[in-house]
């Protein structure tokens, strides 16, 4: 590099600090001189408000900061659920659009051309509203087996309570998990010998089952069903109708994009892959498992990082429809209540940054790792 | 949209020089008043059929331009109460008069100051007539849409808890989506300030299914706003909200305050109307500047009686204290 290239970057580097440490000296400035209370106590102060939708214990009695935790678990719970859903349809879009049937082939693209092209908060609305419209009241609620409910104020699913807590359950998950992963090992070590590709047989299926049910027994889990009350049901798990729109109207909308990712995977793949395979004798579904689908992962998961991120992003357009996730919560409901619009829109920040970060990163090396590796 | 204001104010606290001057010679500088509302809030702030802003906030802002000009000079500036503290922290607004509660925290914690209670407001139930429910002691176990940016979300926390009932929230960040929700049957109850609740569905379809309970949860007393660092100004607001009251005691109205102002004895109406006493100059205005705010405004009961008075709004707790209400004026002497 020249002399004169490295002048330029220290001088650019000395603008960018100055500019940023007289915005930051201005604005202490001006709030001490408007006498705004500009501490971050604020966070150990008692909150006083309630939250609609909390997957840990919470009460008006916790703290502020205890309530940023509450609503920005509400906001991954939902990224993840759209992120799931979304990636779901988005493949079987994708592959519809490829299909060979002609009719399948253009309805998939007539979906995705239609929700590709509704702003997602517009989505958003449609399916919150008509949702709150088509379902039924709680007197009139559609039953399943009377221990599922859905009507308009949400989905009531039964809970399971571990009487004894969650350790033995959780544990005997693990155990599981692992006695699966182990047996999936051996016989995979096994398989080039006996000519077979891994199928769960009876055993294999058997040991981990027996360890869940040990869990459960152990753990002493009772069911507890939703309970009709004055007003609807109460007691086991509710999705609020929030929720549910949110993941349908998020889902629909990233699922157009993903779609396209998918598709463009798989047309990168050269035709005669496809071809050997079939010369080969490998039935379709196995083609697509073990030739065409490794392959397109790797054109797929870069473009798939920014619709991943793109959708968790959005999920701030929560704030909108009562869905309590960590704009709505914080930027909402606590600014107002303590009023420091500089601290709380910084925190709420620094938080998406840094999940976002972590998105990327996880998908960065989930990326490398199916990387083609050439021999050197 | 929200988000995108509040961004705006911080930019505007980001770059704002620290001046001093007082705020009564910039707006007179200016040549006009910057009044924050919020728009949309039937009785409170509407817009007609030509265009014209009008409603019980509007007719606050016209109170204090009156005063400083002796006509309406305003430059309504729409804001949230997401955004209102701050624009008017950052002198983005010259004062804020949508109600917002005079508690001690926003008193104390946000360097404003408020300028006298013009409103006593209380946080309202609206349910629906079929759901049985004749008391707020009823609702436990419902479900309450609220809406953001006041104190209601902690005054229904602290209620429900003291009563030992619960409730499940559902917090929206805009009144109207809130109301639309309940509307749908999401919630069996919607809470807000009484007043704004009844003006906001008078004309619902069916408005009749649904009825307001009569309790209030909490007192919500509603003042203006401005910065805490010019006593000045206050004073300004102060006393020009206090005119109202006062030319309501004292008999003076919109339509006869010419007629008062060349024939009355009484020495307060008098000093009032800047006949003598020279009280305008004390406050660096024109001595006959409440003579502009009845002239152009009214006295309390003008005020309630165009903006309330058609949403069937009774005047209870707002009645003038010898009527039985709480409003009181300060005496001008």
């Amino acid at each position: 590099m020249m002399k004169r290239d490295i002048v330029y970057q220290v001088v650019l580097l000395a603008i960018i600090a100055g500019v940023a440490a007289l915005i930051i000296s201005a604005t202490q400035t001006n709030l001490a001189r408007l006498n705004v209370d500009s501490s971050i106590d604020f966070l150990w102060k008692r909150a006083g408000f309630e939250i609609g939708q909390k997957l840990i214990p919470y009460s008006a009695d916790s703290t502020i900061a205890h309530a940023f935790i509450v609503a920005l678990l509400n906001t991954l719970l939902l990224a993840c659920t759209a992120i799931v859903c979304a990636s779901f349809l988005g493949s079987i879009i994708g592959l519809a659009r490829l299909s060979d049937n002609w009719l399948v082939a253009r309805l998939a693209a007539v979906y995705i051309e239609i929700f590709r092209n509704i702003p997602s908060l517009l989505q958003i609305f449609f399916w919150y509203f008509v949702a709150l419209r088509a379902l039924p009241r709680t007197d009139e609620s559609i039953e399943f087996f009377n221990c599922v409910f859905l009507n308009n104020r949400g989905l009531f699913l039964p809970a399971i309570n571990p009487e004894q807590g969650w350790s033995w359950l959780a544990a005997a998950l693990i155990f599981a998990w692992a006695a699966v992963y182990f047996l999936k090992k051996r016989e995979r070590r096994q398989s080039p010998e006996s000519g077979k590709t891994w199928t769960p047989g009876s055993w294999s299926l058997l040991i981990p089952a027996v360890i869940v049910s040990a869990g459960i027994l152990l753990a002493d889990v009772s069911v507890q069903t939703p309970q009709e009350t004055r007003f609807g049901y109460s007691g086991g798990i509710v999705l609020m109708p929030e929720f549910l729109s949110l993941v349908v109207g998020l889902s629909m909308y990233n699922a157009t994009y993903i779609g396209e990712i998918v598709r463009s995977g798989f047309t990168s793949i050269p035709r005669g892959q496809t071809e050997a395979a079939d010369s080969l004798g490998l039935p379709r579904h196995l083609t697509i498992r073990l030739v065409l689908f490794p392959q397109a992962l790797r054109v797929i998961i870069p473009p798939l990082t920014t619709v991943y991120l793109n959708l968790f992003k959005s999920t701030s357009l929560a704030a909108a429809i009562a869905y309590p996730e960590v704009v709505s919560v914080f930027v909402g409901t606590v600014n107002n209540l303590v009023g420091q619009p500089v601290f709380i829109m910084a925190m709420t920040m620094v938080v998406y940054v840094f999940i976002s970060l972590c998105i990327a990163l996880f998908l960065n090396w989930h990326n490398r790792k199916i990387a083609l590796t050439v021999a050197s | 949209m929200v988000k995108i204001t509040t961004c705006f104010s911080i930019l505007i606290f980001l770059c704002l020089p620290a001046v001093d001057a007082g705020t009564l010679e910039e707006v007179r500088e200016r040549g006009i008043l910057r009044c924050g509302i919020v728009e949309s809030s039937p009785g409170f702030s509407s817009i007609d059929d030509s265009g014209q802003r009008f409603g019980f906030d509007i007719d606050h802002c016209k109170t204090i331009s009156a005063a400083v000009f002796g006509e309406i000079r305003i430059e309504y500036i729409p804001v949230t109460p997401h955004t209102a503290f701050t624009l008017l922290q950052s002198g983005g607004i010259d004062i804020f008069p949508d109600g917002a509660t005079w508690s001690f925290v926003r008193d104390v914690a946000l360097g404003l100051d408020y300028t006298g209670v013009y409103l006593y407001a209380g946080q309202g139930f609206l349910v629906r007539k079929d759901a049985g429910v004749s008391s707020v002691k009823d609702l436990d176990g419902a479900t309450i849409c609220i809406a953001q940016g006041t104190t209601l979300e902690q005054n229904i926390a602290d209620y429900f808890d003291n009563h030992g009932m619960t409730y499940t929230p559902v917090t929206f960040a805009d009144i109207d989506k809130g109301l639309q929700a309940y509307h749908a049957d999401r919630c069996d109850a919607f809470t807000n300030e009484r007043l704004s609740t009844a003006g906001r569905i008078i004309n619902w379809p069916g408005r009749d299914e649904h009825v307001i309970l009569d309790e209030v949860i909490s007192k919500e007393p509603f003042g203006a706003l401005v910065r805490q660092d010019d006593p000045r100004w206050r004073d300004i607001a102060l006393w020009s909200f206090n005119v109202r009251f006062a030319a309501e005691e004292l008999g003076i109205s919109q339509e006869n305050v010419d007629d008062v102002r060349k024939n009355s004895q009484n020495t307060e109406t008098q000093r009032l109307l800047g006949v003598h006493g020279g009280f305008g100059e004390k406050l660096g205005l024109s001595n006959d500047w409440a003579y502009h705010i009845i002239k152009l405004v009214g006295n309390y009961a003008d005020m309630w009686e165009r903006n309330f008075t058609p949403l069937g709004l009774e005047r209870g707790l707002n009645a003038s204290w010898k009527e039985g209400g709480l409003h009181s004026a300060l005496p001008f002497r």
